[in-house]
Order: structure tokens, then C-alpha cells, then sequence
């Protein structure tokens, strides 16, 4: 029952995060409402349902992209396994630090996304680099928190 | 027979002397007498209008919590109303742009944006079904959007014209002086390998070019706005408005070839 709360969580955050109303939008950028997902699932379930949220997470992300790699998919599961090694070093119970955890894995998130975009040879200017790597992983740890009431309910 | 006794005429006299008294003191009296009951009138008036206040409170509570509903229900089919003629110029100008265009056009919905900050695409409601295949060029009444690289059997991906991985083959209208168009994720594109001396200036029109293997000849892209020298001093670049706002698009027209 829980995992299958788990997978509807997961489809209305994908379907909201494609249909990001464009008012909510801070610089045309958007949360990445499945990245807090696939992290926080780590600090509410455990790794096995966590690393499954954050493939599927992945891969809702990856479905919806014009690139046919899936980066994401690999990515959020390195992520996912990441925060469970860190989990196991440091008390993440605190929600400011899940939070901290959050922005720094989209910071990295977004880092090597942008990176692999340059690296294919793609023109990014580098004020339009700085905004996405920057104010989408700042929107994303700010949105991070009701993500993580979400989790909690689905947990409890 | 009209013979009054001397009492009778003195009584009706008296009578009518006091009659003129009062009338003569009247209005002090009158004066007098509402200065001294104003306050309690007032009084009993005011309360009066409290009580009346109060017995109708609730009637007066229900009857604004139903106007309220009733303006909010108003407003809300006002706005869907003004949603639907928004709607319906939307429609109407793509079916007159679809009427008069010289291309086989499928007319299509976007129902989903990137989910992330580093592409810019979009998903329409029409696929394989309608004869929509990867590489199709899409416009709308505007310009040029993009193209389809994904098509399933009802739904498709369009990568749009600023997403950085896109290129498109194009020329100034005015002095066909050939460049390339790359989308930089933000609002503006960048058209690149322009020559030093290239004919291009502030205001010039961008269509694309026949060059292209992928879009129509004449597809209008946008407007210079801006001219620069590239950072190795080799050749100039300019910025390019895009004639559509990609930021807003809500329906699409694909280019059956």
C-alpha cells in the first residue's frame, strides 16, 4: 500500500512539476520537485523503496526530456545512494540539515547537467548557466520542506 | 335667537384669549419641549436601530455571505469567459494562418513543458496518428518553434528553437546573408558565424534558410536585437529576438511535408 502511495506521490509531483504554473516561476526556472523526492525518500524510507523511488523518479524525468539518455535516472540513484551513505556518517534528522542536503545535491544536480550540456558542445551564456545552476537549486531547497511533510505522512 | 347670555360671551372670550396665548407661546414651547426630549428620542432611536440591527444581524450575515458566493461565481465565469475569448482569437487566428499557409499543417495542443532548467522542449497532444513524425518543423501564427524529435502514436516532443542543442540554418531577409541560428536557453538566440563583414543590422528580419534540411524555406525566426564580436575576434554574432514567445506557447501547427 505504501509503495503504492509512494508511486501516485511520485506521478502528481512528475505531472506538477511538467505543468509548473508560470507564475510560480522565479526566472522561468522551476523546482525540481522529483530530485527533493528521490533524496528525502532516503531520510523516510528505507534504502531499498528509496533507491526504487529514485529510479522511477529518474526515469519520469528522463521520459520528458528531448535527450534520450537517461542521466537523470542514473543520477538521482547516485544521489539516493549517496544520502544513505552520508545518513549513515551524520544524523540527518534535523530538517534544516535534510534541507542543506537537498540544496547541495541540486547544486551538484545541476551542476553536472549543465556541464554535460557544455561538454556536448551546446552555447550556454555563462549568466544563463549561473541562473539555472544557481536559482534552480536555491527554488528547489526551498520547496524542499513540503516535500518532505509529503514523505513524512507517507511514511507514518 | 342668537341671544347669547353675558356669561356664555364671557367664556368664549376667555376661550379665546387663551387660544391666542398659546398660539403666541407656542413655538417657545415647542423649542423648549424638543430640546428637552431630543436626547431621549435620540436615545430611543439609536436603540431602536440597534435592536433592529441586531434582530437582522444574521439575516444581513447570510445575505452577505450569498453575495459574496454570488460575485465570486460571477468573476470566476467572467475570467473563464475571458479564458474562452482569449481562447477562440487563439483558435481563430491559427485557423486563418492554416487556411492561408502554402504547408500541410496538423494543428496541436502543448500539454507539457521540460521538467528541467537545462533543455527547452515541449509535449503536444498529436503523434503518429496524425501524421506527425520526428523532424517535422513546427510554427505557430508567429514563427518558427522548433521541431519534433520524438513522436509516439498520440503524443510527441518538440525541442524548441532556444534550446541550446538546436541549430537552424538561416538568413538575413534583407541582405541573405547566411548564419546560424542557436538557441542559448534564455528568451534570445544568438545567430553565429556571421563574418566581420557581414550585412546585418539592428532591426533586420531572421528567416530560415533553404540551406536547411530540416525547415521550410521563409520561416520567419525573429528580429535582431543586439550585434557582437565573437570572444576570438574571428567573426561576429548577433542576437535574435524570436518572432514567438516560447515561453508561452500553448498551441502549435507541425509542417506535414
Amino acid at each position: 500500500m505504501k509503495k503504492l502511495l509512494i508511486f501516485f506521490s511520485l506521478i502528481i509531483l512528475a505531472t506538477l512539476q511538467l505543468s509548473w504554473p508560470s507564475a510560480l516561476t522565479v526566472f522561468n526556472i522551476k523546482p525540481d520537485l522529483l530530485l527533493i523526492f528521490a533524496v528525502s525518500s532516503v531520510f523516510y524510507f528505507n534504502f531499498k523503496v528509496a533507491l526504487a523511488a529514485a529510479i522511477f523518479a529518474g526515469l519520469l524525468k528522463d521520459a520528458f526530456l528531448p535527450s534520450g539518455a537517461a542521466i537523470n535516472t542514473l543520477l538521482f540513484s547516485i544521489w539516493s545512494y549517496l544520502t544513505f551513505r552520508l545518513s549513515s556518517q551524520i544524523s540527518t534528522e534535523n530538517n534544516y540539515i535534510r534541507l542543506a542536503i537537498v540544496l547541495i545535491l541540486a547544486l551538484l544536480n545541476n551542476a553536472v547537467l549543465g556541464i554535460q550540456s557544455l561538454n556536448s558542445g551546446n552555447f550556454i551564456p555563462v549568466g544563463i548557466f549561473l541562473r539555472n545552476l544557481l536559482i534552480s537549486s536555491l527554488y528547489t531547497g526551498a520547496v524542499s520542506p513540503l516535500i518532505f511533510k509529503l514523505n513524512r505522512k507517507l511514511s507514518a | 335667537m342668537f341671544k347669547l347670555s353675558r356669561k356664555t360671551i364671557t367664556s368664549l372670550l376667555l376661550i379665546a384669549c387663551l387660544v391666542l396665548l398659546v398660539s403666541i407661546f407656542s413655538p417657545f414651547f415647542k423649542n423648549s419641549a424638543q430640546k428637552t426630549f431630543k436626547p431621549h428620542l435620540s436615545l430611543i432611536g439609536l436603540l431602536k436601530r440597534e435592536c433592529a440591527g441586531i434582530i437582522f444581524y444574521h439575516r444581513n450575515m447570510l445575505d452577505l455571505g450569498r453575495l459574496k458566493y454570488e460575485t465570486e461565481v460571477l468573476r470566476r465565469k467572467l475570467f473563464d469567459l475571458r479564458e474562452v475569448e482569449q481562447e477562440n482569437l487563439r483558435l481563430k487566428n491559427l485557423l486563418s494562418f492554416k487556411q492561408k499557409s502554402p504547408f500541410r499543417l496538423v494543428a496541436a495542443r502543448v500539454i507539457a513543458r521540460s521538467p528541467d532548467s537545462w533543455s527547452s522542449s515541449v509535449t503536444i497532444d498529436r503523434g503518429r496518428y496524425s501524421g506527425i513524425r520526428r523532424g517535422m518543423a513546427v510554427i505557430n501564427t508567429m514563427g518558427l518553434l522548433g521541431r519534433v524529435v520524438e513522436s509516439s502514436e498520440t503524443i510527441s516532443k518538440v525541442l524548441l528553437i532556444n534550446d541550446p542543442s538546436q541549430g537552424v540554418s538561416s538568413i538575413v531577409q534583407r541582405s541573405r546573408q547566411e548564419g546560424l541560428v542557436n538557441g542559448s536557453l534564455g528568451s534570445n538566440l544568438i545567430m553565429r558565424y556571421l563574418p566581420d563583414d557581414a550585412q546585418i543590422m539592428i532591426g533586420d528580419i531572421i528567416i530560415t534558410s533553404e540551406l536547411s534540411q530540416v525547415y521550410p524555406k521563409g520561416l520567419l525566426i525573429g528580429k535582431v536585437v543586439n550585434i557582437g564580436k565573437e570572444f576570438s575576434g574571428l567573426s561576429r554574432y548577433a542576437v535574435i529576438k524570436p518572432a514567438a514567445d516560447l515561453s508561452s506557447i500553448e498551441e502549435v501547427l507541425v509542417i506535414i511535408p
